[in-house]
């Protein structure tokens, strides 16, 4: 029915919210029929709430519930972004059968045959080599913290050995180790809600309109409520559009550009002597460190005028309350713990902790990736962040699950290539990979060696929900349940645990993630089995203080809990920030300074190899693109083989217009990608989004990692680009290209179509 | 009074959210149902770029629309507070693309999968309708995560007229002759 148009209008003014769900409009209730299920969103970590719509036992649609972080509010991939459950098979093919490589080839299994195989080959490698040649990961995504748990169970209790990690590696890890060194506790202190009242924000290396359009809808409103933004980013992104302050520095020196500001706040006298006193250590070594980084010395470097360093400091300090935003512009690169420490001393200085709205963000770009860490799915620390090295910790846990257990700090997942392929003793090596959500062959920096390591493997286990590049490399296939085909507990970037809850059935012969764990582990002889998630996190919670108090029927009753929560009881709420009264997680209470000298990047442009290139985000694309890529109006929005940002002056040397084809190469590989020129980038430096599977930017990247975090460099390594004569061939190779993934994925292309 | 949805370059991050919110009202869920190649993705919404600008452009809805104007075949006609092109009426000569100031109108395949007599595709003119039809408003609106859209109604415009002029007095006011 056709309705008027002043009736629509009247209706907008009647509710002040016209997202909510009491207007829902008769068509959409009539897609209802079903039900309705309230979830946590599966991207990126800002944990909003929103409902799935279910008819005829699949997803329709999805309506923004008024969650914690997100009020109502969704962005395109928590509106759209459901769709790959449906399997319209746009990039990849979901899994829906166990399968084993025969004689070369993956063939189709009954789960025994799968189950009982897996087991029998990782027992005959630990038996040959020892537990420490076989490595497994962690799922920051779909997964849910109760899989993860168990997985990091599994491998040190069935298989004897701490090497588990995942990609918190490769993004958020030295914000972790440079938090744990600094303040004790490596997540945000401050709660996604509280950056709208913060009367400053300093945003550095952070893009959030990309990785978090819910997060940047706060840096939105603390401007509209009268904060000062300063971003510190070599890119106009959009936050430096609408900040007071942009600091375009040259990528590689925000070490240089932190102590710099540490320098003018202590010559300028803008210290908070009081906090420094009562609540740090370390400061006289810091003052020492930082003299030598006045304003003037960090120009060259940073390539910024010593007076914008200085009012930017100055700014900084003065403010009543400021929070530090970060995220993998700090992160990844070869120099980044040291960033995050030097990070959280400015906040030291100028006492920005203790309170609401104030103190360190690193922003966690997956879903769940802060949930991997805080279930111990590190190489270093059980659930909790507890020590394997703590003999107390390790006792508590070996009593717990009736095994002797490894004390001796695992392999983290960026060291997986060289532990293949670098190390002569077959004793020594790894042979076995239990990858588990990730897909490393697309995400990993050098795919070059990391494909090579997958070949060179004894035995590659791949558990996931679509087929992906490393499942071209796999000896085993365990097909597993999504996001909402199963139950569990999602970690938010802020440390609040939220519920995520089925809404359809799985299609297929697939199992939950920790089912499929736990019959591997008691095949192997060690038993694990679970009624269901509450069961795991219920044991979790018991061997882990700073969570005990978030049991379920809390997470059901408020819908989001901040750990730490130590109380079952409704009193303790959770903590929605860190450091209150200056009391650090350290075992002294005292926040600890740190100044180190700066390090130019691993791979600096020369005449061969001319630019820069830094990997991105692209807002409509999550991850390795197996869910995003699968899902239909976001992959209309953006598809391959990708864009590469570039300075129009550059375009002009290069005589490269809009649209494009561009061939990208760099000492490692060569991709193709378009031209986007835009002035929001610097002469000289490139910028590609990793998601693309035809214009792979991990083609180039460089395997220079941070020496305390192993974090990959993945935001500066030097290419060169060539123009492409024949653009006809070339957009037959992308056509070529992607219509080859797809097969060599499953797809039937001729069935399904193909739209580029 | 036409109404018009308002862009705001101090609230928008860039998202997009808007263009496929657009796609899905006026395609219909359907579209999850079918194929990839099926269903056409024709935003009527565009989010321009520029150095230091953000924002979602789209129809104006003058009140003496020059694509109206323009119309040989009298397609564009004001339905309900709106400006809108009747597809099927649409003979695709792009004059009202030429005669838009704003360029916010653009050539598509036709949505409703028609064909010209010839078997081959129909490409007709593409522009915000305001969501003719759609329950519950523009759905560009509904769908933003930083409320950087905004319908702007008659009513709408006489308080921020009325605004403007109660501070254009106060401010005037102090200017003593």
């Amino acid at each position: 029915m056709m309705i008027s148009y002043r009736s629509l209008t009247l209706r907008h003014k009647m509710c002040d919210n016209p997202k909510c769900v009491n207007v829902l409009t008769k068509t959409e209730k009539e897609d209802f029929m079903e039900k309705q299920v309230l979830t946590t969103c599966p991207y990126c970590a800002s944990g909003c709430q929103l409902y799935l719509n279910v008819k005829d036992g699949k997803i329709v649609s999805a309506t923004p519930a008024n969650g914690r972080t997100n009020e109502g509010n969704l962005c395109l991939k928590g509106h759209y972004g459901w769709d790959y459950l449906n399997d319209p098979q746009i990039l990849t093919k979901r899994l829906t059968k166990p399968q084993i490589r025969k004689n070369g080839v993956l063939e189709e299994v009954e789960w025994d045959e799968a189950i009982s195989y897996t087991a029998k080959r990782l027992l005959e490698i630990k038996e040959k080599y020892g537990p420490d040649s076989i490595m497994g990961t962690g799922c920051a995504r779909g997964s849910g913290n109760e899989a993860n748990y168990v997985m990091q169970k599994f491998m040190r209790a069935a298989v004897g050995t701490n090497n588990i990690d995942h990609c918190a590696r490769v993004c958020h890890a030295p914000s972790v180790a440079g938090l744990a060194y600094t303040v004790g506790s490596g997540a945000m202190s401050l709660s996604i809600p509280e950056i709208e009242d913060s009367k400053l924000l300093f945003v550095i290396g952070y893009n959030p309109a990309e990785s978090h359009p819910i997060v940047a809808r706060r840096i939105v409103k603390a401007k509209q409520k009268g904060a000062k933004i300063i971003v510190a980013d070599p890119r106009i992104t959009e936050t430096a559009r609408i900040a007071d302050m942009h600091l375009p520095l040259k990528g590689g020196s925000n070490l240089a550009l932190v102590q710099a500001m540490g320098n003018v706040i202590i010559a300028e006298g803008l210290v908070d002597k009081k906090f420094i006193d009562a609540h740090t250590v370390g400061y006289e070594e810091y003052k020492k460190t930082v003299e030598k980084y006045t304003p003037e010395y960090v120009e060259s470097i940073c390539k910024l005028p010593a007076e914008t360093i200085r009012q930017a400091a100055r700014e900084y300090a003065k403010a009543e309350r400021a929070a530090i935003l970060w995220g993998m512009g700090v992160c990844q690169f070869g120099q980044a713990v040291d960033v995050v420490k030097g990070l959280a001393s400015l906040a030291f200085l100028t006492g920005n902790f203790g309170g609401p709205s104030m103190g360190v963000g690193p922003v966690r770009g997956q879903n769940n990736v802060q949930g991997g860490c805080d279930m111990g799915a590190l190489p270093n620390c059980y659930s909790g962040y507890q020590n394997v090295t703590d003999d107390a910790a390790r006792e508590k846990f070996e009593k717990a699950w009736g095994v002797k257990l490894p004390k001796e700090i695992g392999i983290t997942l960026t060291q997986v290539p060289q532990h293949v392929l670098g190390i002569k003793d077959e004793k020594k090596r790894l042979h076995a990979y239990y990858i588990f959500g990730e897909d490393p062959g697309q995400s990993d920096p050098d795919l070059h060696d990391m494909r090579e390591a997958l070949d060179k493997l004894d035995f590659v286990v791949m558990q996931d929900i679509y087929m992906n590049k490393t499942g071209l490399k796999a000896d085993v296939i365990l097909p597993a349940t999504a996001w909402g085909e199963h139950e569990g507990v999602y970690s938010a970037a802020d440390r609040g645990f939220q519920l995520m809850r089925k809404a359809v059935e799985p299609k297929g012969d697939v199992k939950t993630d920790w089912e499929i764990i736990c019959l591997i582990s008691t095949a192997m002889g060690y038993p694990m089995s679970y009624k269901n998630t509450k069961e795991i996190w219920d044991e979790m919670r018991s061997l882990t203080p700073s969570f005990y108090g978030a049991t379920y029927e809390k997470l059901e009753a408020l819908g989001s809990v901040q750990w730490p929560c130590t109380d079952v009881s409704m009193e303790d709420k959770g903590t929605s920030y860190l450091h209150k009264d200056g009391k650090f997680a350290h075992p002294d209470g005292k926040g600890k300074f740190f100044a180190t000298e700066w390090r130019a990047p691993g791979e600096i442009e020369d005449a061969q190899y001319p630019y820069t290139l830094s990997t991105v985000r692209e807002v409509g694309h999550y991850s390795v693109r197996t869910m995003t890529g699968n899902c239909r109006t976001l992959s209309n929005l953006e598809d391959e083989p990708g864009w590469i940002q570039m300075s129009p002056i550059d375009c002009e040397k290069l005589n490269v217009k809009e649209g494009e084809l561009i061939r990208v190469s760099s000492r490692r590989g060569s991709v193709i990608t378009r031209v986007k020129p835009t002035e929001r980038v610097m002469e000289g430096a490139t910028y590609m989004t990793y998601q693309w599977w035809i214009g792979a930017c991990n083609e180039l990247t460089v395997p220079y990692l941070d020496p305390v975090s192993n974090t990959p460099e993945s935001k500066y390594c030097a290419i060169k680009l060539e123009k492409i004569e024949d653009q006809a061939w070339a957009e037959q190779y992308v056509k070529d290209s992607y219509e080859s993934i797809r097969k060599n994925m499953g797809i039937d292309t001729e069935e399904k179509g193909c739209r580029i | 009074m036409n109404y018009f949805v308002k862009g705001n370059p101090d609230l928008c991050i860039g998202c997009r959210t808007c263009m496929i919110g657009c796609v899905v009202a006026h395609e219909g869920t359907k579209i999850f149902q079918m194929k990839p190649g099926e269903y056409v993705f024709n935003p009527k919404i565009d989010v321009v770029k520029t150095a230091t600008i953000t924002m979602p452009v789209q129809c104006k809805h003058c009140e003496n629309p020059a694509c109206m104007n323009a119309c040989t075949v009298k397609a564009i006609e004001i339905v309900d507070n709106a400006v809108v092109v009747s597809q099927d009426k649409c003979i695709g000569c792009k004059t009202c693309m030429i005669a838009c100031p704003f360029g916010a109108i653009d050539m598509v395949l036709a949505s409703d999968d028609s064909k010209q007599l010839d078997g081959s595709d129909r490409v007709v003119a593409n522009k915000c309708d305001l969501c003719t039809g759609v329950e519950g408003g523009p759905a560009c609106i509904r769908v933003c995560p930083t409320a950087a859209l905004k319908l702007v109604t008659e009513e709408e415009v006489g308080t921020y007229i009325s605004n403007k002029r109660t501070a254009a007095a106060i401010s005037l006011a102090q200017v003593k002759e």
